[in-house]
C-alpha cells in the first residue's frame, strides 16, 4: 500500500467515527456521573459508597427528612409508629400491600430477618446496639424491644444497615454468602438494579409495581457512570454527556452560578472537618497551648481556600443542622495576640517547638488548607511539618500508639446515622481504652459521664438531653482537644431541563432519582 | 528432542522459583505497610467489633506466614481469593477486564505502526526539509512528553473544545438501550464488527481514538525516529545506488527496497513497546476510566487490597514468564546456531 493511499484510509476511518452530536433528551434514560464505587450488593453489609445505588433499590421503615421540614420523617415502609412510655418498646405498622422486586410480599417476618442480619454481619451493626429483640405478633405489625432507651426512628432511618429485604433473597445468601455479589437486588424501592460493569456503570432500571406508582416524566432508567474525577464529571456535564454529575470541582462553582442553563443551590452538609490535638504528650497535653492553637487558625481563610467560601465555621464538632447542633456553643476567632499570650503563659514565649500534622492525601480539600494552618502557626513561632499519608495508613498510625503518633490529625466527618450525639461526640471525644476515632485521645471523665447520660435520656427526652449535650459541647470548646474547622457547604448544578432533584443531608452519599423528572 | 524437552521443564521450574520468590516479596510488602484490610472490606465506619469479626473471618488473625502458606495453596487450587474491596474472586476479575486492556494495546500498537512507519519514511525522503524537521518535532515531543499529561490536553482540546470523540468509558452507555452490544470476546471492535452492529462500532472506534492517541504517542515517535534513523542508513547503500542508476522510481526504491530492509530494527523496537504499552494502559486507563486491568489494579494499590495486588502481580508474571520463554524456544527453533543450555 503506497503511503497516499494510507492516508486517504486513515482520513476516510477519522471522519466515519467522529460523533455526530449528542442525542436528544427523552425519558428513557437519566444518565449520572457519580464517583461512587461498588465494594459490595450485599445491602446487609453496605457501608461504603455504593449507598447511591442501595438508597434507590432498596427502602428502609421511614426516611428522615432534611432539617426545616415540617415533619421530621416521612414514612417509607411503615406508615406509623409509636413508642412505649419508658422509651424501650417501639412498635412499626408496615405499609399494606407493599411487593418486593422477586414478588415477596412485605412482612414483619421480612423486616424482623432484614435487621437481624444486620446484627450478625453488618458492616454498620453497631447502630442496632440497643436492639435487644424483635418480634412479628402479626404480618403487618413489628416491635422492637430494647435495652436502653435509643432514638430507634433516627436509627431505622439510617442510610446503612437499615434496608428491608425479601426473605427469599435471605434464604439465598444464608445458603451463599457471596449470593448479593453478582449483582442481585432484592429490594422494594423505585428502581431495580439491571447491569453493572466494575469501574465502569450502574445501571438501574424502573419497578412497575412499586407502591408509590409512577407519573410521566418520571425516568424509566438511569444509567450510572463512576467517575472518579471531578473535573471529568464537569466536562461530562457541560459536553452534554450526562444529565447529572455528582461531584463537581469547587472552582467551577462561579461558572455554573452564573449559567443560565443551570441551577445551583448551596446546602450545609453533615460533613466536617476536625483537626484532633495530640493531648498525650507536651506540649499539646497543657490546655493553654491548645487554646493558643486555636486562636491562631484564620477560619475564614480555610473556607475560602478549601471551599470556595461554601461553608461554615464549625461551632465544636457537631455540624450544622443535625442533632445536637446548639448556636449556644462559641468559636474562636483568629486573634495572634491572644495566642501569643497564651502560649507565653503556658511557658512557650515566642512557641519554639515543632509539630507534625498528617492529613489524608486523597482528600484534596485537606491538601488545600493544611499550609494554612501552618503559616498561621508559623506567625506565632510554631513549627508544623505536613504529612500527607493514604487515610487507611493515617488512621492506623494514629490508632498504633497515641504516645508516638501524630500531634495534629486532619479528618473529614460524618455521623452514621443523623444524630451526632451518641456519634460525633461519642465516637470522637468519649475515652476508651484503645482509641478509634478518639483520636486526640481526650480523656475527660466529666465529659464522659455528661455524654453518658446525655446519650440514654435522648431516647425518651430529646430536649433534656440536648441541655446535656450543648454543656459537653462548649466543654469542647474551651479545653480544645481538637481545632473546630469548617462545616462543609455542598452544591450542585442541576440542568434546567430537569426538576424534582432535592438534597437531604441526612444521605449525604445518596441521591435520590425517582422525584427526579422532565421539567414541563 | 530429549535435550528439548529437558530445558523445557528446567526452565519451567525456574520459573515456579521466580514466582514463589515474587509472591513472597509482595505479599510482604502489602503487609508491611500499615493498613486496614477489614476496615476496607467492611466500609471506612466500621468500628473495632465488626473489625475483629472480619479479621477471623479473613484469616487476617493468623501468623503472616501461616496466612502465606493458605494464600499460595488457594492459588495451587486455583482459588486466587476474594478480592477485598469488591468481593469478587479476583480471577474473574482479572479475566473479564484483560479484553478491555487488550484491545487499547493493540489498537495502540497499530497505530504505532500505521502512523509512525510513514512519519519516519518521509522524514527521510525529504531529510533536511521542513517536513523532516515537523515529523521530529513530533516524534520527539511523543517520546518525551509524558502520557497522562498529553491524555489531559487532549480531552481538554480535542473533546471540551472542539466536541470531538469522548470523554471516557468504552462506549455510549445508552447504546444498551438501542444497539447493545453482544459480548463475545470482550473486544468490541471485534464483536460489533462480526455481528454486524455498525452503530455501536462506529461508537466503540469513537471511544478508542483519545486513549488509544495517548498511548500510542510513544511508541510513534520512536517507531518514527527509528525508522528515519535506519532509513538514511540504507539508502546510502551501493544497492540503491544501483537501483536508481536502472532508472527505478524514487517511490518503488523507497518502499520496496529501503524499507523492506530498514523496516527490522523498527519491528525488534517495536515488540519492545509492548511492555511500555501494557503499563502505559494502567494511568491512560485512569484518565480515561477504561475499566480494563489498569484501573483494577491502580484501585488495588491505592486501596492495598492485597488479594488483587497479589493477583496482578501472579499474572503479570506468569505472563512475562511464559512469553519469554516462547521466544527463546522460537528462536531456537528460527536459529539452529542457537542452542539451548
Amino acid at each position: 500500500m503506497t503511503l497516499r493511499k494510507l492516508l486517504i484510509l486513515v482520513l476516510v476511518l477519522t471522519v466515519l467515527i467522529i460523533p455526530v452530536g449528542a442525542q436528544a433528551q427523552d425519558t428513557t434514560v437519566l444518565r449520572v456521573a457519580s464517583t461512587a464505587s461498588v465494594t459490595t450488593w450485599d445491602p446487609n453489609l453496605s457501608f461504603s459508597t455504593e449507598a447511591l445505588y442501595m438508597a434507590n433499590i432498596y427502602e428502609p421503615l421511614l426516611w428522615i427528612n432534611a432539617p426545616g421540614a415540617a415533619e421530621p420523617f416521612t414514612p417509607a415502609l411503615a406508615t406509623s409508629w409509636e413508642k412505649s412510655e419508658d422509651g424501650l418498646t417501639w412498635t412499626f405498622h408496615l405499609r399494606e400491600g407493599v411487593t418486593f422486586h422477586d414478588g415477596e410480599a412485605l412482612t414483619s417476618t421480612a423486616v424482623k430477618r432484614s435487621i437481624e442480619r444486620t446484627q450478625a454481619v453488618g458492616g454498620a451493626s453497631f447502630i442496632w446496639l440497643p436492639l435487644a429483640s424483635i418480634d412479628a405478633p402479626d404480618d403487618l405489625t413489628v416491635v422492637f424491644n430494647l435495652t436502653y432507651p435509643a432514638p430507634l426512628d433516627l436509627i431505622a432511618s439510617s442510610l446503612y444497615g437499615a434496608w428491608i429485604i425479601s426473605p427469599k433473597a435471605l434464604d439465598a445468601v444464608e445458603a451463599d454468602e457471596t449470593y448479593f455479589e453478582q449483582g442481585v437486588d432484592a429490594g422494594t424501592g423505585p428502581y431495580m438494579l439491571s447491569d453493572y460493569t466494575a469501574d465502569v456503570e450502574v445501571v438501574l432500571g424502573r419497578f412497575e409495581n412499586y407502591w408509590g406508582g409512577w407519573q410521566d416524566g418520571q425516568f424509566e432508567n438511569v444509567l450510572i457512570n463512576i467517575v472518579p474525577d471531578a473535573v471529568t464529571q464537569q466536562q461530562l456535564l457541560e459536553g452534554g454527556e450526562v444529565d447529572l454529575a455528582l461531584r463537581l470541582p469547587p472552582a467551577s462553582y462561579d461558572s455554573f452560578a452564573s449559567n443560565p442553563d443551570y441551577a445551583v443551590e448551596v446546602n450545609s452538609t453533615f460533613f466536617n472537618y476536625v483537626g484532633f490535638l495530640n493531648t498525650t504528650r507536651p506540649p499539646l497535653d497543657n490546655k493553654l497551648v491548645r487554646q493558643a492553637i486555636s486562636y491562631a487558625i484564620p477560619y475564614d481563610q480555610i473556607i475560602e481556600v478549601g471551599a470556595e467560601g461554601l461553608g461554615t465555621q464549625s461551632r465544636g464538632p457537631v455540624p450544622t443542622g443535625v442533632y445536637p447542633y446548639s448556636e449556644d456553643v462559641p468559636q474562636y476567632t483568629q486573634n495572634l495576640d491572644m495566642a501569643r499570650d497564651l502560649l507565653a503563659q503556658a511557658g512557650f514565649e515566642g512557641g519554639g517547638f515543632e509539630l507534625r500534622l498528617t492529613y489524608a492525601a486523597e482528600n484534596t480539600i485537606e491538601e488545600a488548607f493544611a499550609p494554612i494552618i501552618a503559616d498561621a502557626l508559623a506567625e506565632i513561632g510554631i513549627t508544623v511539618n505536613i504529612e500527607p499519608m493514604l487515610f487507611n495508613q493515617q488512621w492506623e498510625e494514629a490508632k498504633a500508639d497515641p504516645t508516638q503518633a501524630q500531634d495534629i490529625f486532619l479528618v473529614l466527618y460524618w455521623p452514621t446515622y443523623s444524630d451526632a450525639g451518641s456519634d460525633n461526640l461519642w465516637s470522637l471525644f468519649r475515652s476508651s481504652d484503645a482509641p478509634f476515632f478518639n483520636l486526640s485521645y481526650y480523656n475527660n471523665p466529666d465529659y464522659d459521664a455528661l455524654i453518658d447520660e446525655a446519650n440514654v435520656l435522648a431516647g425518651t427526652d430529646r430536649d433534656a438531653a440536648q441541655v446535656l449535650y450543648t454543656q459537653a459541647m462548649q466543654m469542647l470548646v474551651d479545653d480544645a482537644p481538637a481545632l473546630y474547622l469548617m462545616d462543609v457547604g455542598n452544591w450542585y448544578a442541576v440542568p434546567t431541563y430537569l426538576e424534582g432533584f432535592e438534597y437531604n443531608p441526612n444521605y449525604a452519599f445518596a441521591t435520590f432519582f425517582y422525584p427526579i423528572h422532565l421539567a414541563e | 528432542m530429549i535435550e528439548k524437552f529437558e530445558y523445557i521443564v528446567r526452565r519451567l521450574l525456574l520459573s515456579v522459583g521466580v514466582l514463589i520468590g515474587l509472591t513472597l516479596i509482595v505479599f510482604v510488602l502489602t503487609r508491611v505497610i500499615p493498613s486496614n484490610p477489614a476496615s476496607l472490606y467492611l466500609g471506612p465506619r466500621a468500628r473495632p467489633a465488626e473489625i475483629e469479626r472480619v479479621n477471623k473471618q479473613l484469616g487476617l488473625d493468623k501468623p503472616l506466614p501461616a496466612q502465606y502458606l493458605d494464600y499460595v495453596g488457594d492459588v495451587v487450587r486455583g482459588d486466587w481469593g476474594d478480592s477485598i474491596s469488591s468481593k469478587q474472586p479476583v480471577l474473574d476479575e482479572i479475566t473479564s477486564r484483560l479484553p478491555a486492556t487488550m484491545e487499547l494495546v493493540m489498537v495502540a500498537m497499530l497505530l504505532a505502526v500505521i502512523v509512525g512507519t510513514p512519519l519516519g519514511v518521509l522524514s527521510a525522503q525529504l531529510h533536511g526539509k521542513l517536513p523532516d524537521v515537523v515529523v521530529r518535532i513530533i516524534s520527539l515531543v511523543g517520546v518525551s512528553m509524558p502520557a497522562f499529561y498529553l491524555g489531559l490536553l487532549l480531552q481538554l482540546l480535542l473533546f471540551h473544545e472542539l466536541g470531538l470523540f469522548f470523554l471516557t468509558r468504552r462506549f455510549d452507555g445508552t447504546l444498551r438501550f438501542t444497539h447493545p452490544i453482544d459480548e463475545l470476546t470482550g473486544f468490541y471492535l471485534f464483536d460489533t464488527a462480526v455481528t454486524g452492529n455498525w452503530v455501536a462500532f462506529k461508537d466503540v472506534a469513537g471511544h478508542l481514538v483519545l486513549p488509544a492517541l495517548t498511548l500510542a504517542a510513544y511508541p510513534i515517535g520512536l517507531v518514527a525516529r527509528m525508522t528515519r534513523a535506519t532509513m538514511l542508513e540504507v539508502m546510502e547503500q551501493n544497492y540503491i545506488r544501483t537501483a536508481r542508476a536502472y532508472g527505478i522510481s524514487e517511490r518503488f526504491i523507497l518502499y520496496n527496497y529501503a524499507l523492506r530492509n530498514a523496516i527490522v530494527p523498527t519491528l525488534t523496537v517495536i515488540g519492545l513497546t509492548l511492555a511500555y504499552l501494557l503499563t502505559g494502559a494502567f494511568y491512560v486507563e485512569y484518565i480515561f476510566n477504561w475499566g480494563g486491568l489498569g484501573t483494577f489494579t491502580t484501585t488495588a494499590f491505592l486501596n492495598l487490597d492485597y488479594p488483587a495486588i497479589m493477583g496482578m502481580t501472579l499474572f503479570g508474571a506468569g505472563g512475562y514468564v511464559i512469553i519469554n520463554l516462547v521466544v527463546d524456544l522460537a528462536q531456537a527453533w528460527l536459529d539452529p546456531r542457537i542452542r539451548l543450555k
